[in-house]
């Protein structure tokens, strides 16, 4: 053990940051505006980027939006195949004028729509100041996004870890692997039918991936999404 | 010190000309015959003393005599400069003495004043400011002793300054027309940041830039008139950073072929106050105004500005007063949105993504409810559903009227899987699509 200390003494005179340990910063968070998955996450980090997959994952989306804007955050919506439903989210309570919608795909532009979609969305976080940026590729085919480099998840996560920002993608399932501060995982539960009305849809919530802590994968909560002429 | 200066039968315009290469703060006091602050202009100028020969040679190049008075008080000095000729300096305190000698007729008093004093025999400055206050209010009234303070060279004020109607306005001819953007570049720079310079020079901002482009005729060759190009950037803030007006003007020009070289351009910006806000202690940050405009403008050359619709492809979303699904425009977004007053938060609910366009499908019904839909070149079994809700509006305009019949629908997809959608019936066109998912 003598001679492993005088080694490490050695090189630490000549590099002295060689031994040091990087410790993460403590996360903060914005809440989701749903208990169940709040208590099981403590929110969607800011400064990380994160994933939401599965069914429901728009519902949740908007919640967050709805929370985020009630802060007086400044939110970006990337919408990669111009899907998002303005009533929706006024509905869930998410406040517009604090909302940025960039609706991709939509000119004739030479870009493809996802390529758009990440370009816009690193023009968000480096330009800074948004408290949340969701990027929504929900409706691409699982063969396109397969195709997206591990290096630009790497990137986005690279660069979102310098701003105070929640870098969120919304996706069929998870692509960004350990890039990803956070990846939720939502599966559908069963739906509620009154009579001739869908009255609510029952999802259960998996913590697939955290940063600080190992998720107990035992702990599965549930979650009820009402119709929203309930 | 004040610097008057007195000179006839030249305009106005010409004399106030002369006396802004001295001061900022002139005041067009009477035709004739201008007020000059000099305070906080010895560095530049030299001492006050001096500043009256400058302003006298000064008057002599622009090919007009004047009569220059250098004094502490403005009143003093203009008096004196209707009274003495060439260049007179009147040290602090010195006023009564130096007045002295002017005749009253100066003062230009009311003609029954004037009367009185030639009564009384009082001619001159130094006789009517000897009189008694009391007695001398008591018989020509506060009038009276007004003349009689601006006699004793006494009086205080504060000067009206005079502020020129400045145009911000600047333009360039070319000599050759040119084609390129870059060489284009070196003088809309130049021009904005003299602009932007006469602006901060007067504590303003611009709120307005307008940029005028005017392109070669064509005439000869396509029958064409000259072509013009204007577009208006309206920051968010009023602004004078000339670096952050040129990215924001370039970024839009960019995205622009013109069809012929320019020849002359011109620019014109709208002064305004400047705004200054301080963000709260305890509020979130938000982008910067100026720096999200730039990335507004980037992202509009990523993703185009306006879709087919005309609709902008970035910006605020807004639903409208309507019943019609999916009625929305977009507005520019901005980080100084006024707060809302926003309903009460409701509890998560579902919500719908949009197929934009609608994806037009097939329905086999069983009665009158869905039985199968086709779904991505699929017939999916329909497990549950919900409907029909009827809707219509725009009865009253055909080419907006619209009918539908909507079914809340779980399918049944590959693997087993259930997916919630919403299908709707066009009643006039006898269609089916598929609205959206609930997701």
């Amino acid at each position: 053990m003598p001679f492993a200390c005088a080694i490490r003494a050695q090189v630490e005179a000549h590099i002295p940051s060689a031994f040091a340990v990087y410790r993460r910063p403590e996360f903060k968070s914005i809440q989701t505006g749903i208990s169940e998955i709040d208590q099981l996450t403590s929110g969607i980090p800011i400064s990380a980027l994160s994933e939401i997959c599965g069914v429901g994952k728009t519902s949740v989306l908007l919640s967050l939006l709805a929370y985020a804007t009630r802060q007086e955050h400044y939110c970006a919506l990337v919408d990669a195949k111009d899907s998002f439903d303005t009533a929706s989210a006024q509905n869930i309570g998410v406040d517009l004028t604090h909302l940025l919608w960039v609706r991709c795909g939509k000119s004739k532009q030479e870009l493809p729509p996802l390529e758009q979609a990440f370009r816009v969305a690193d023009l968000l976080i480096q330009g800074g100041g948004f408290g949340v940026v969701a990027v929504d590729l929900s409706n691409f085919s699982e063969r396109l996004l397969n195709k997206i480099q591990p290096a630009t998840w790497f990137r986005f996560a690279h660069v979102v870890e310098k701003h105070k920002t929640a870098l969120v993608f919304i996706e069929p399932r998870p692509y960004a692997t350990s890039c990803a501060g956070l990846v939720l995982n939502l599966t559908r539960k069963s739906e509620t039918w009154q009579g001739n009305l869908l009255e609510n849809l029952t999802l259960e919530v998996e913590v697939v991936r955290t940063r600080d802590k190992k998720s107990p994968h035992s702990v599965r909560p549930e979650v009820s999404l009402q119709a929203q002429w309930m | 010190m004040f610097a008057a200066i007195h000179a006839t039968d030249i305009s106005q315009t010409l004399l106030l000309e002369c006396a802004h290469e001295f001061s900022p703060c002139v005041e067009s006091t009477a035709p004739g015959i201008v007020l000059l602050d000099l305070y906080g202009t010895e560095r530049l100028l030299g001492p006050s003393r001096e500043v009256g020969k400058q302003i006298y040679l000064r008057a002599k190049e622009l090919g007009f005599d004047a009569h220059v008075v250098v004094a502490a008080n403005p009143d003093a000095a203009q008096y004196a400069a209707l009274g003495f000729k060439g260049v007179t300096f009147i040290p602090r305190e010195q006023e009564r003495q130096k007045l002295a000698e002017l005749s009253v007729n100066v003062l230009s008093p009311s003609p029954e004043i004037s009367e009185t004093l030639e009564n009384w025999g009082i001619q001159t400055f130094g006789e009517l400011a000897a009189l008694p206050s009391i007695p001398l209010t008591q018989r020509l009234g506060q009038e009276g002793l007004r003349l009689q303070k601006l006699a004793r060279g006494g009086s205080q004020r504060f000067l009206v300054a005079d502020e020129p109607e400045e145009s911000y306005v600047a333009e360039f001819e070319f000599d050759d027309p040119i084609e390129t953007i870059e060489s284009l570049s070196f003088i809309l720079s130049r021009l904005t940041q003299e602009l932007c310079e006469r602006l901060a020079s007067r504590a303003l901002a611009t709120s307005e830039f307008r940029l005028i482009l005017e392109l070669e005729s064509y005439q000869l060759r396509t029958g064409k008139d000259d072509q013009i190009y204007e577009h208006v950037w309206k920051p968010p803030r009023p602004t004078s950073d000339a670096k952050f007006l040129c990215r924001l003007v370039f970024l839009d020009l960019n995205e622009i072929t013109f069809e012929a070289p320019i020849k002359k351009i011109r620019i014109e910006v709208v002064p305004s106050r400047p705004r200054a806000t301080q963000g709260g202690l305890f509020v979130p940050a938000s982008p910067e105004p100026e720096k999200l405009e730039i990335t507004l403008a980037r992202i509009r050359g990523v993703v185009g500005s306006v879709d087919e619709n005309g609709t902008a492809c970035a910006g605020s979303p807004q639903t409208l007063d309507s019943h019609k699904p999916d009625s929305f425009r977009v507005q520019p977004f901005s980080s100084v949105a006024p707060k809302q007053d926003l309903p009460p938060p409701v509890k998560p609910s579902l919500a719908l993504r949009l197929f934009r366009p609608e994806l037009e499908s097939s329905v086999e019904l069983t009665g009158d409810r869905p039985h199968f839909v086709k779904l991505w070149k699929k017939h999916r079994r329909v497990v549950s559903a919900s409907g029909p809700w009827s809707s219509s509006g725009y009865w009253w305009n055909q080419s907006f009227t619209w009918m539908r019949d909507e079914w809340d629908v779980a399918l049944k997809m590959s693997k087993g899987k259930i997916e919630l959608y919403r299908i709707y019936l066009d009643r006039l066109r006898g269609k089916w699509f598929v609205h959206g998912a609930f997701d």
